[in-house]
């Protein structure tokens, strides 16, 4: 049966052998790429600008198609069983697309039902989300009128309201704060602790040897290391992350 | 530091607008068929105008006032009222223009933080719309005074004047524009966020542009219905006429020096009206140009009488249409383009309808109002419903977003369907309503009416969604909001005018000839069957044309070209 769950109970998201390419004469701007994502984990995806991680992050979300490979999110294959995948995950895109005409609660209104969540569960969690990304009295104004950070937060916050199994974010912490940077940190790792697994693609090293258990480095398309940093941290104490990709990089 | 034009930087500054207008015209970015299409109507409208124009010369120079002919006098009142028009066209188009290039183009961000002067900056921009606008006035003032010349022979100076007055026109029409135009902005800016009364405002507008239109109409339908021209233009109709034009500042002046009479008094008139142009332009400028950048690039933006809480949960297909509809309704450009044009469609209707039906009664002896208006629904229908050839363009980068959300893609197509075709009824419903009201049709015809109308109306809205779903092009504006019409939009409007004049033409030519053969009665059922079975067959095309292969396409779908 198509809609069947049909990977390892643990894991959240499976990744085997993605390809894709943006038109036929093109290179590929991912070339078999495998990860998987399980219960409770943070992964990070890494990167050089134009490596692939943010068209691998995409054709996850169902927003591009891809030419080889299976995903699955939550056991539900994403071509097979595209709804039941979506309605499985969160995510926030680099260019923290929103609908800039609506109200920053309309927004959340709309993911809320789009997501199906009910009246009360939206109130309690709205609550909860404001909590950590403060968004004060602005959630009542355009989004139109929002900075890059406010935006930002108005993403992650419509992303959370259904509390999806998968988090994806893309570039997350760019244009945040200081205070929410750390706030959204804590809550990453709270939300991961709860059993739930977060994907997700940045260029700060430090945030992602901070948050990670896994990193997959991709280069070229190509999916070149995935390393399980929380191992390697818990064996050798002296473990420098940071030291550890920029070797990686200059190897290239 | 004291404001002022860097004159080195007017020439960096214009070849920079004009690059970036012809960007439209490279390769990928030229719409090759809005372009001939825009070129075609032009030269219609140009020939058009030339043949009716000159025979209205022709009988308008031989009326005589009070018993005297005099060409000359006709001659001025008719070039001052044409002038009058055409300035105030290139007014209303300055005005916009001024404001579009100040407070909406994107590369004011950046000027505004270059070394540049405000002063400067605003000079740039003048000149460039001053520059369009002599291509305008070129094309209106060589057809008229062309059409003038081949009617009524002129000295050659009328000619040298005409050249003169293309450069000159398009100065005063500049110049009253800069007043206006940052009033306006201000005025823009206080209805900014009350969208509720921008769409009354800008409705209540449309509808007067309207009525004014259907005055002229009215007034073209007496002409045309007068046994003779020159009965219409009686003593007392030309006595109001030169009142109005001795009023036509500065068209009658205008118009003064082109026929050779009171050059001097007309030309220093002229001079000191640009003067006074010109310095009340700078005290503006100096007063609210600065502050109205700076507004532009701050400020939080309330919205009048959104929720301030959480509403209770809806389907994910009403949450759809909702954000379709909010997406339009605060999206001035939208607003106007759909929803102010889809309520005064209704208006359009009946205005020519009132025309349109007691002169073919009167030319032809025959009624067909209910064929009539067939016709004027769908005409003025399908251009209403032109805007749904951005259904999908409009979303810009968000149609990715909901496309990762989990909502199948016949909810996502269907929900855009959705608000265009109740968009589409209610304007349907007042276009019956009205017709009816009025006494053109009966109850059963204006129930036929609207049938037709919203069936018409939803194989448009299915085909225009479908075109644009395959040939997305999405905006790379901050705000997404598309700003130039594409390839879709000119082969929309020219189906929409194509099926219309087929089908609609259809029906009331069929009415006439059964009408003139006396069978009138005998097949008065034939208009529901071929508007009524158009209107299916169209229906179950577009609809089919819409859902063709649309899972796998939706799924696949990588265009838009920002990716």
């Amino acid at each position: 049966m198509a809609e069947q769950q049909t990977s390892h109970a643990d894991e959240i998201v499976r990744v085997d052998g993605l390809y894709k390419k943006y038109s036929k004469k093109a290179d590929w701007a991912v070339e078999n790429v495998s990860f998987s994502v399980n219960q409770g984990e943070i992964v990070g995806l890494l990167g050089h600008n134009g490596a692939g991680k943010s068209t691998t992050l995409r054709c996850l979300e169902g927003m591009l198609p891809f030419d080889q490979g299976s995903i699955s999110i939550c056991g539900y294959d994403i071509v097979k069983s595209p709804l039941k995948a979506k309605a499985n995950m969160g995510f926030v895109t680099d260019d923290h697309s929103v609908f800039v005409k609506m109200t920053g609660l309309q927004y959340i209104d709309f993911m809320a039902d789009i997501y199906k969540v009910s009246s009360a569960l939206r109130k309690e969690r709205f609550a909860e989300l404001e909590s950590v990304f403060c968004l004060g009295d602005s959630v009542r104004n355009l989004i139109a009128s929002y900075s890059h950070g406010m935006r930002q937060k108005i993403c992650m916050m419509g992303s959370l309201i259904h509390m999806p199994r998968l988090w994806i974010l893309d570039e997350p912490m760019t244009g945040l704060d200081p205070r929410t940077m750390r706030a959204v940190q804590i809550f990453m790792l709270d939300y991961a602790k709860k059993g739930n697994g977060i994907l997700f693609s940045s260029h700060a090293l430090s945030t992602v040897a901070k948050l990670c258990d896994r990193v997959v480095l991709i280069r070229k398309g190509k999916q070149v290391s995935d390393i399980n940093v929380r191992e390697i941290t818990e064996k050798d104490s002296q473990f420098d992350f940071e030291e550890y990709f920029l070797n990686y990089e200059r190897q290239d | 530091m004291k404001d002022k034009i860097d004159f080195s930087l007017l020439g960096t500054l214009l070849k920079k607008q004009w690059r970036e207008r012809s960007a439209a015209f490279r390769k990928g970015n030229f719409d090759a068929v809005g372009f001939i299409f825009r070129i075609l109507l032009t030269f219609a409208f140009v020939a058009v105008f030339v043949v009716f124009f000159g025979k209205f010369l022709d009988i308008y120079l031989n009326i005589t006032l009070n018993g005297v002919l005099d060409p000359t006098e006709r001659l001025y009142e008719l070039l001052s009222i044409v002038y009058i028009v055409v300035l105030i066209a290139m007014v209303i188009s300055g005005i916009s223009q001024i404001n579009r290039a100040l407070f909406a183009a994107d590369d004011m961000k950046i000027m505004a933080a270059l070394p540049v002067g405000a002063r400067t900056l605003y000079v740039s921009k003048l000149i460039y719309i001053y520059l369009g606008q002599v291509l305008f006035a070129a094309v209106a003032l060589l057809t008229v005074n062309l059409t003038v010349a081949a009617h009524a022979s002129q000295p050659a100076l009328f000619f040298v004047f005409t050249v003169l007055a293309c450069f000159l026109l398009p100065l005063l029409s500049v110049g009253i524009a800069s007043i206006f135009a940052l009033p306006f902005h201000a005025l823009k800016l206080a209805l900014k966020n009350r969208f509720v009364i921008s769409f009354i405002v800008v409705t209540l507008i449309t509808a007067a542009l309207l009525f004014l239109y259907a005055y002229l109409l009215e007034g073209v339908k007496e002409m045309l219905l007068g046994d003779d021209l020159k009965y219409f233009f009686n003593e007392r109709v030309m006595t109001r006429i030169a009142s109005v034009v001795a009023a036509l500042y500065p068209a009658n002046l205008i118009a003064n020096i082109l026929l050779g009479r009171e050059m001097l008094v007309s030309c220093l008139v002229i001079a000191a009206a640009l003067v006074a142009c010109a310095l009340i332009s700078a005290f503006a400028i100096k007063k609210l140009l600065l502050r109205s950048l700076q507004s532009r690039i701050s400020g939080q933006a309330k919205v009048k009488g959104a929720r301030n809480s959480l509403v209770s949960a809806h389907s994910p297909l009403a949450a759809l249409v909702k954000k379709e509809f909010l997406m339009i309704f605060r999206t001035p450009n939208y607003m106007f383009s759909y929803f102010a044009i889809a309520v005064v469609m209704p208006l359009m209707v009946y205005f020519c309808m009132s025309v349109g039906s007691s002169l073919v009664v009167k030319l032809i002896a025959v009624d067909c109002s209910l064929e009539l208006s067939v016709f004027l629904t769908l005409l003025f229908g399908s251009l209403a419903n032109v805007f749904c050839t951005t259904n999908i363009s409009r979303d810009g980068q968000m149609f990715y977003s909901v496309k990762a959300m989990p909502v199948s893609p016949k909810t996502v197509i269907f929900s855009k369907v959705l608000l265009c075709m109740i968009v589409t009824c209610v304007s349907q419903i007042l276009c019956s309503v009205l017709l009816c009201a009025a006494g053109y049709l009966s109850v059963l015809n204006g129930i036929f009416l609207f049938a037709t109308g919203l069936l018409f109306g939803f194989a448009q809205v299915c085909i225009a969604t479908r075109i644009d779903f395959d040939h997305a092009k999405f905006s790379t504006e901050p705000d997404g909001e598309i700003k130039e019409s594409g390839n879709t939009v000119s082969s929309v409007i020219l189906a929409g005018l194509v099926v219309s004049f087929l089908i609609g033409g259809a029906v009331v030519l069929v009415r006439m000839m059964l009408s003139l053969r006396g069978l009138a009665n005998r097949f008065s059922y034939l208009t529901f069957v071929i508007a009524g079975g158009a209107a299916f067959l169209f229906a179950a095309l577009g609809y089919l044309f819409l859902i063709r292969r649309l899972n796998d396409k939706y799924y696949r779908f990588s265009g838009g070209g920002l990716l």
